[in-house]
């Protein structure tokens, strides 16, 4: 492990040391696109209400997506991050019994969504803008907004009927963690890990019947983007 | 009953990412609230199961194995749906009610197609959260709906039985029990909105082929008495009907009661009354003291049917009596004039004391302190039904000749169902248990049957699954089967699996489960085999 780190660090100071920028010439817009690869970890209640047998639950896939930012520089070690990804479709498939009666139900699509989850964080950015690589991590918070939501023939099916559904939206804190490269005075490039808190009540009505659960998503993402600052 | 074990059900199939509107449309609240309209386009399907997966999750229980011996296997499978339909209660207050509506599905062409409907009218039960479409309580609470399924709805009947209003979803804050005209509209609607319902179901393949049939048990079988008379009357007669176990002759059985004869079930039975006659003609008390003795009498008006789970909480609570109908203590029933007919009605208002009859136990059972009824109910009562008695006291089987004054009385008149000149005019089966000590079988079906016993022969027939005599006629392979079950059972009581009872323990016992689980599965399937007739 020592032998490591000695190996590998004179190859990091030649590169946070390459920058030869001055701080009064930094850009303080930068715009970033990239992908987004979101990992939900949900974790729902079982679903409660009338006619559910016991041990019904949900699951959902981890998405891929487009990723868009926009970044204001505050200072030399603060900027303000506006993050969110195209609104991915995201299915939601049942988990629990292979059939409920004679309906299908473990591993088949019950639904679908759109989600807009745009964070507002504030990110310290370490070392000073004369590095080409730099370190950060923000704070923030993650509001979701879910729209476009469809139940799928097998989820109307495993409902009882044509099923709507209500989810309140929810703020969240979220935190990042990332490196930026910067390759030229407008150019960089981006990898960032982040992780938000999500919970709320689900709400599903049935042929004037509800149901619900108590839902809580931990979504975790990556991010790899290029940036451009202007 | 019976009870069968099972997942059926329904996933709560929601997009678990959804927002805070919803994009998915789902079922239409009805706009209009007129008796009869379903509430609620399309209906909820609770569960779906093919005849496979029905059989295996019925046979998975005991109980449920038995039920099949009995039903033969599932020829369909069937979707269980909940429907939720607007109707009146007793004084015409509008109300939500609901119910099921299982169809039956599946290739073969006994359950695919056109179909008869069969209009279930079910038991009474006792706890207000009763609903029978629920197939997820087939295995607790909901074991007529498990016997229906499997006896009517498997074998390619479309079933359609209401909750009463009063039950489930219900806000009426009442059950119109044993109101004829109340409770045969309430089937009428539910029917009109299953029909309405059905097309917009997933099995949507299924249809009404037109021919209906009507049954029910106990509560059940007066109401579906009641019911085939409305539709009689608005010229819709069905293609047969099967009412079962049923209290018909109202009059006649609550004379019986009251002078002693007290039925198993009566102290959870009375409160159902009452608060039902007091709705719908306001003259059954003044105070709930004038009926009920002080220790039971507070908030009777509301208890049944009752939120408490099990109901058997009312007993443990204090709120009702278990068995106590009436004072151990007789009172003394005086006849101005008349000391020979005082002594007679006093006589006639003992605790039953008769060793040579079976039934004795259970009615001597029903006096007690502290009681349920004041003696001054008793003591009136005999005396109305004195001065105007019932046709069966007289050796016959028609209503008093003259009106009754007595509020109960009064109330039970207008309800019997030989108010009124009304016959089937479609084949009728009235079928029971002789032996039944809860709605007792010569006081009811064996009066309408004499009642009716002019009619052109075939029209009602009745059948007696327990008789005497011993099995005989189309039905005798039934009346076999409900005869070997009750020695089989008798037998097992008295086994040390089945507690080693004595033997006349062993008959009470089955005297106790005679009514409510017993004969129901025989009258079922004897119901079934005549309407296959039609």
């Amino acid at each position: 492990m020592t032998r490591l780190a000695l190996r590998t660090l004179p190859v990091a100071l030649l590169a946070l040391s390459a920058s030869m920028v001055r701080a009064d010439d930094i850009p303080n817009n930068t715009f970033r696109i990239g992908e987004y690869w979101v990992f939900y970890h949900a974790y729902a209640d079982n679903l409660s209400g009338p006619f559910v047998p016991s041990d019904l639950n949900l699951s959902v896939k981890n998405v891929q997506t487009p990723y868009l930012a926009y970044l204001r520089r505050l200072s030399t070690h603060f900027t303000l991050e506006l993050a969110f990804g195209i609104p991915p479709l995201t299915k939601t498939y049942g988990k629990g019994p292979a059939t409920i009666g004679s309906v299908p139900y473990n591993g088949v699509e019950i639904s679908s969504a759109r989600w807009l989850a745009p964070s507002l964080l504030m990110n310290y950015v370490f070392l000073d803008d004369t590095y080409k690589l730099r370190p950060y991590f923000g704070v923030g918070l993650n509001y979701v907004v879910l729209f476009d939501r469809n139940s799928t023939a097998a989820g109307n099916a495993a409902a009882g009927g044509p099923t709507s559904i209500s989810l309140s939206n929810s703020i969240g804190p979220a935190v990042i963690l990332g490196l930026n490269y910067q390759i030229t005075r407008n150019w960089s490039v981006i990898a960032s890990y982040s992780a938000s808190r999500v919970q709320s009540q689900l709400d599903a009505h049935t042929g004037g019947v509800d149901r619900t659960s108590n839902i809580s998503f931990g979504p975790q993402t990556l991010v790899v983007a290029a940036g451009f600052s202007f | 009953m019976y009870r069968l074990r099972g997942s059926l059900g329904v996933a709560l199939a929601a997009a678990l990412l959804t927002g805070c509107g919803s994009d998915s449309p789902t079922s239409a609240p009805a706009v209009s609230t007129a008796p009869g309209t379903l509430a609620t386009s399309p209906p909820l399907r609770i569960a779906s199961a093919d005849a496979a997966t029905f059989n295996s999750q019925l046979g998975a229980n005991a109980a449920g194995a038995q039920l099949l011996k009995l039903t033969g296997a599932p020829a369909c499978g069937i979707d269980f749906y909940y429907i939720k339909f607007w109707t009146t209660g007793a004084a015409n207050e509008m109300t939500e009610s609901s119910g099921a509506l299982m169809v039956p599905t599946g290739a073969a062409p006994a359950c695919s197609g056109p179909r008869p409907i069969l209009l279930y009218a079910h038991g009474t039960q006792f706890e207000q959260a009763f609903n029978i479409a629920d197939p997820t309580a087939f295995t607790t609470t909901n074991t007529e709906g498990a016997l229906i399924a499997a006896m009517f709805a498997a074998q390619g009947y479309i079933v359609v039985a209401p909750n009463y209003a009063g039950y489930d979803i219900s806000t009426l804050g009442y059950h119109p029990f044993l109101n004829a005209t109340q409770q045969s509209g309430e089937m009428i609607d539910a029917l009109t909105a299953a029909r309405a319902a059905l097309p917009a179901t997933f099995a949507a393949s299924t249809t009404d082929s037109g021919k209906l049939f009507i049954t029910g048990y106990s509560e059940g079988g007066f109401v579906a008495m009641a019911t085939q008379r409305a539709l009689d009357a608005a010229g819709k007669p069905p293609a047969a009907a099967a009412p079962m176990s049923g209290p018909y002759a109202l009059e006649a059985l609550f004379d019986a009661v009251i002078t002693g004869n007290v039925d198993i079930g009566s102290t959870l039975f009375t409160p159902l009354v009452t608060t039902s006659y007091q709705h719908a003609y306001g003259n059954i008390y003044s105070a709930t003291t004038d009926f009920y003795s002080a220790t039971y009498a507070t908030g009777i008006d509301k208890l049944m049917p009752t939120t408490l789970t099990p109901y058997t909480q009312l007993f443990e609570k204090g709120l009702l009596p278990e068995l106590a109908l009436f004072d151990s203590i007789t009172p003394t029933v005086t006849v101005p004039g008349d000391p020979t007919l005082s002594t007679q009605l006093t006589d006639l208002l003992a605790i039953p004391s008769n060793p040579a009859n079976p039934f004795t136990p259970v009615f001597a059972a029903g006096f007690g302190n502290p009681y349920l009824i004041n003696n001054s109910v008793r003591v009136n009562y005999t005396l109305d039904a004195a001065q105007d008695p019932d046709g069966t006291a007289m050796g016959g089987a028609t209503l008093a000749a003259a009106a009754p004054v007595y509020p109960l009385r009064v109330a039970l008149y207008k309800n019997d169902m030989r108010n009124g000149s009304w016959a089937p005019s479609s084949p009728t089966l009235l079928c029971g248990g002789e032996k039944d000590p809860t709605v007792f079988f010569s006081v009811d079906t064996g009066t309408m049957a004499a009642f009716w016993g002019a009619l052109p022969p075939g029209l009602v027939s009745v059948l007696d699954v327990d008789p005497a005599g011993g099995p005989a006629g189309t039905f005798a392979p039934i009346q076999a089967g409900f005869q070997a079950s009750q020695m089989q059972e008798f037998e097992f009581l008295q086994s040390a699996a089945g507690g080693g009872l004595t033997a006349a323990a062993a008959q009470q016992a089955l005297l106790q489960s005679y009514h409510g689980s017993s004969v129901p599965p025989f009258c079922a399937l004897a119901a079934r085999l005549f309407f296959s007739n039609f």
